[in-house]
């Protein structure tokens, strides 16, 4: 591990890049580009933006998934870089573009804080920590005067316009909602970048054995714990820099929006697509997920319920999600379909064995 | 200012007592059929929903009502493991995506079952008993009496009957339980069933105390942190933690604000499990194992 561990940047890439894979890369490149000459309401553009923010939730959920790890407090890291961003802007006056990066590092500092705590303990323990982390967040937000309690924090400033010279400045307007619109595209693109960067490096190697068996990777010489802590950190901070362009993109913010049923949305979104799909799973899901309960308005009381069975139906009968439906490459990393994740995890269990194998 | 602190503690043990009924039920559903059971407040509040219109539109007899809500409660947990948790038996991913899909399914239902406003009922038993100058509303005596009946009463069920025995061994290892002629299927099934009827009961003792309403679900959470804290699987540890936290919310509602006492049980149970991972009573998690 000495080795991988000194030059992972210098690893060679596992992305095969395929003629066929960029011309469709470039298509759909064109395609967002052009959304906003085809969708002018802004109604419509708000819809897309969310995606976008969803999309990066799921994917920051199945980025931790890989190691073994699930985590209930995505909306939680969320909300920090959210009211980081927020709190920066408006008690320190300090500009969006500042205050975008300055909020994304208070984001990995405090991940890195609470999963030096949590990650230690695997399993059930995990998931129950990060519950009551996602819950004494909205807590702490809601509590102390500090942070606005429960009324939120109003008046977030917007995005600075950007300026480039001999054209006219960017404005971010709420009408045309445009140039929020590029901006998500610039920050998806760059979580997206950044996840396939760390999947094809050594660390992602490493990730990938922790997700495949913990114990033969250990034995290998993986430092479960470091890699672990890692995978936390990186996925806590793509969380926490949407966070930010949700604060300055909608101007205020509520404590409740960053609860744990947001977090189980994010579930939802990876689940949907298919979470043996990184990227492209959660961009599906959350297309529809969001979509979808626009367009039953009337029966909007009933989307719970929905959505509820929706997710039983999907775990029952569709245990790869929908691209899993679509796609010939089936999952063969234990990580990689619903069905298969966390066999190992209920090893964890005190009180169970460690010899039981599965019967199906 | 010795009333409020004996009333304090009473409010906090009658308030503890739902949680370790909660907590003990989850971690029979934990430890036997291995479902991290996030619908289980649900299961609760349905209970309390129940009793409540059974008691308030129907007019039916408190104790009778209490175990026609323990019975329906009961049996949809029968149904549900039948019909999810036991077609998905050992993904542990899978489990814990169903139940939260049963949570958003049951909590949506019911509110629109029952209307989005908090209800309440007239109590049961009224009155207050004076012992040595102090006042207890007999009410809350009778619950946390009739909650210790229950715990002492399951205490003998796992530790005695052959039943209770046939659970313990296959949480313990459902392989080698089908070995010694255990159905494990059965026992899953079972365990399933009383954990759920806790639940129910809970629910049911609770409503003439305590306002219901449809967020009450939500104590799922709590009761997640409950067993943490004594240890996923230790009955002793369930009691423990869940009187702990009652009393603590309860004197922390008083003195400090309720939002703050949770925030500092919050840090403090993360305190404790830094420094012991299972929890007070609990063995500490091995690793997983593929």
């Amino acid at each position: 591990m000495d080795n991988l561990r000194k030059k992972w940047y210098l690893s060679p890439s596992r992305i095969n890049i395929r003629s066929g894979k960029v011309i469709g890369l470039v298509v759909l490149a064109i395609i967002l580009l052009l959304v906003p000459v085809v969708v002018r309401s802004p109604y419509h553009m708000h819809l897309l933006i969310m995606v976008g923010i969803n999309a990066v939730l799921a994917m920051a959920f199945i980025f931790l998934l890989r190691t073994g790890l699930i985590t209930l407090a995505i909306a939680a890291f969320w909300g920090i870089g959210a009211y980081a961003s927020a709190l920066l802007a408006v008690r320190l006056g300090l500009p969006f573009w500042l205050a975008l990066p300055a909020s994304a590092l208070i984001t990995a500092i405090i991940a890195f804080c609470v999963g030096y705590l949590f990650v230690r303990n695997p399993g059930f323990g995990f998931i129950i920590l990060t519950i009551a982390f996602g819950m004494a967040i909205v807590l702490v937000f809601g509590t102390f005067d500090f942070f606005g309690g429960y009324v939120g924090i109003i008046n977030i400033p917007r995005p600075e316009p950007i300026t480039i010279p001999f054209l006219a400045p960017i404005e971010f307007s709420r009408v045309s909602k445009t140039a929020y619109y590029y901006l998500m595209l610039f920050l998806v693109l760059i979580v997206v970048l950044a996840f396939y960067a760390f999947y094809a490096s050594s660390a992602g190697r490493a990730w990938r054995a922790i997700g495949l068996s913990p114990r033969l990777a250990e034995s290998l010489g993986v430092n479960l714990f470091k890699y672990r802590l890692t995978a936390f950190i990186i996925s806590s901070t793509a969380a926490g820099l949407m966070g930010s362009f949700y604060a300055h993109y909608m101007e205020s913010l509520v404590p409740n929006a960053f609860n744990v049923l947001k977090t189980i949305y994010a579930h939802v979104y990876a689940i949907l697509g298919g979470i043996g799909f990184a990227i492209s799973g959660p961009v599906v899901g959350a297309l529809i997920m969001t979509i979808s309960p626009e367009l039953l308005r009337e029966f909007k009381e009933f989307e719970p319920i929905f959505t509820g069975l929706l997710l039983i139906l999907l775990v029952l009968f569709l245990p790869n999600g929908l691209l899993g439906l679509i796609s010939s490459r089936r999952p063969v990393r234990p990580s990689e379909s619903i069905a298969r994740v966390g066999k190992w995890i209920r090893a964890s269990l005190p009180v169970s064995s460690s010899g039981r194998e599965d019967k199906k | 200012m010795e009333l409020p602190f004996v009333q304090l503690v009473v409010n906090g043990l009658a308030m503890g007592v739902v949680y370790v009924l909660l907590a003990s039920g989850f971690n029979l559903i934990i430890s036997t059929p291995k479902i991290l059971f996030i619908a289980y407040g649900e299961f609760y509040m349905l209970g309390a929903y129940i009793l409540w219109s059974l008691v308030n539109e129907l007019e039916f007899p408190f104790l009778v009502a209490l175990c026609l809500a323990i019975l329906a409660t009961a049996i949809l947990g029968g149904i549900v493991y039948r019909l999810i948790f036991q077609r998905i038996a050992g993904h542990f991913m899978a489990i814990i995506v169903a139940a939260i899909g049963l949570m958003m399914l049951m909590s949506q239902a019911i509110m629109l079952g029952f209307g989005t406003e908090s209800k309440s009922m007239a109590s049961v038993f009224t009155g207050m008993i004076n012992i040595g100058g102090i006042r207890i509303s007999i009410e809350r005596a009778v619950l946390i009496m009739l909650t210790l009946a229950v715990l002492v009463g399951l205490h003998l069920f796992l530790q005695k009957t052959k039943f209770g025995r046939a659970m313990r061994a296959v949480s313990f290892n459902a392989d080698v339980a089908a070995l010694q002629g255990v159905n494990s299927n059965m026992t899953n099934l079972a365990t399933m069933v009383l954990g759920c009827a806790l639940a129910g009961f809970a629910g049911g003792i609770m409503t003439p105390v305590f306002a219901i309403h449809p967020t009450m679900g939500a104590i799922t959470f709590v009761v997640l942190l409950v067993v943490m804290l004594g240890g996923i699987g230790s009955m002793v540890g369930a009691i423990v933690a869940g009187l702990v936290l009652g009393v603590t919310l309860s004197f922390g509602q008083y003195s400090i604000g309720g939002g703050v006492a949770q925030i500092l049980f919050f840090l403090v149970v993360g305190i404790i499990i830094f420094f012991r991972p299972g929890g007070i009573l609990g063995q500490p998690a091995e690793e997983m194992v593929p």
